[in-house]
């Protein structure tokens, strides 16, 4: 799988690396600014109130 | 043949560039291995997320909000001017050395995940200390994450004091009762008498919860205070002595 992604950047392997740190630090702003915010209220570890339900 | 696709793998592993062909067993070993392993970056990640980057995140909303508050009270919008969109006052409380903590109106977790305490609306609505009525001032925060307002609430001990302040006055709680361990379902625990903490009749309360054992939001925990004294806020915003 990131064989497969490394095999076909473009580049010799500085560029690559350069471009590899680029794509895996997209994906980690995506998670921390979309994907995470959205799946915490569905995990049970940050609910403080009590409540009747 | 399972011999055979196990020295296969210890080969890959070993050499990063694969040789031009493989067996497909192999690629497909090698793909579950990446899957393994990126799903538990992305759970090392999610712990980041949750146990720091919602902290910084939520610190910021609540310096923003609480500063705005500072600014509307010194700039004097008359009296009874209540602001309850952007706080009403702020929670001191020594014992958990957290500095001031904002109080805002509600506890959904849109309120509390900018690092403030929510008063409660439901199921129980809290009763305002600046109602002067007797009533519970009912209160939740988050225990880690997102500011981690009350993450120290084991900390407080009994005979501690909470002062909550607003424009005005300085509202002084001593902390009487402590229950560690509680159903989520316990709503009783912020009734306007909490019968739970020992008291029988209508007082002033203050009840702070949030969710224990850290880390897990399985129980509650619940601080119970009763009024002491109200302090008039004097022109240099002179602590109380419980803060000094």
């Amino acid at each position: 799988m990131y064989g497969w992604i490394w095999r076909h950047l473009p580049g010799n392997a500085w560029v690559r690396a350069l471009i590899s740190l680029v794509l895996v630090l997209a994906v980690v702003y995506v998670l921390f600014q979309y994907i995470f915010p959205w799946a915490e209220p569905l995990l049970p570890f940050n609910d403080v109130t009590v409540d009747g339900q | 043949m399972a011999a055979t696709t196990d020295h296969e793998e210890e080969a890959e592993q070993k050499a990063p560039s694969p040789p031009p062909r493989r067996g497909r067993i192999a690629t497909a070993v090698s793909v579950f291995g990446e899957l393994l392993i990126t799903a538990g970056v992305l759970l090392g990640l999610f712990v980041v997320y949750s146990l720091w980057w919602t902290n910084v995140m939520a610190d910021r909303a609540a310096d923003k909000q609480g500063d705005k508050v500072r600014d509307h009270w010194a700039d004097n919008a008359g009296p009874g001017a209540l602001d309850t969109k952007d706080g009403i006052g702020f929670l001191h409380v020594p014992a958990m050395n957290k500095g001031e903590v904002l109080v805002e109106k509600g506890t959904t977790s849109k309120v509390l995940n900018d690092g403030v305490a929510g008063y409660y609306t439901d199921p129980v609505k809290a009763t305002l200390p600046t109602s002067g009525k007797d009533g519970n001032f009912s209160l939740a925060a988050h225990r880690d994450g997102h500011g981690a307002k009350f993450h120290n609430i084991d900390k407080i001990s009994k005979g501690d004091p909470i002062v909550f302040e607003t424009k005005d006055n300085w509202y002084v709680y001593k902390v009487f009762s402590i229950l560690p361990e509680t159903s989520k379902y316990n709503v009783d625990v912020i009734g306007q008498v909490p019968k739970e903490s020992g008291v029988k009749k209508a007082g002033k309360y203050i009840t702070l919860t949030t969710c224990t054992p850290v880390y897990t939001s399985r129980y509650r925990y619940v601080v119970w205070g009763e009024l002491e004294r109200v302090e008039k806020v004097d022109s240099e915003r002179t602590l109380p002595k419980e803060l000094r």
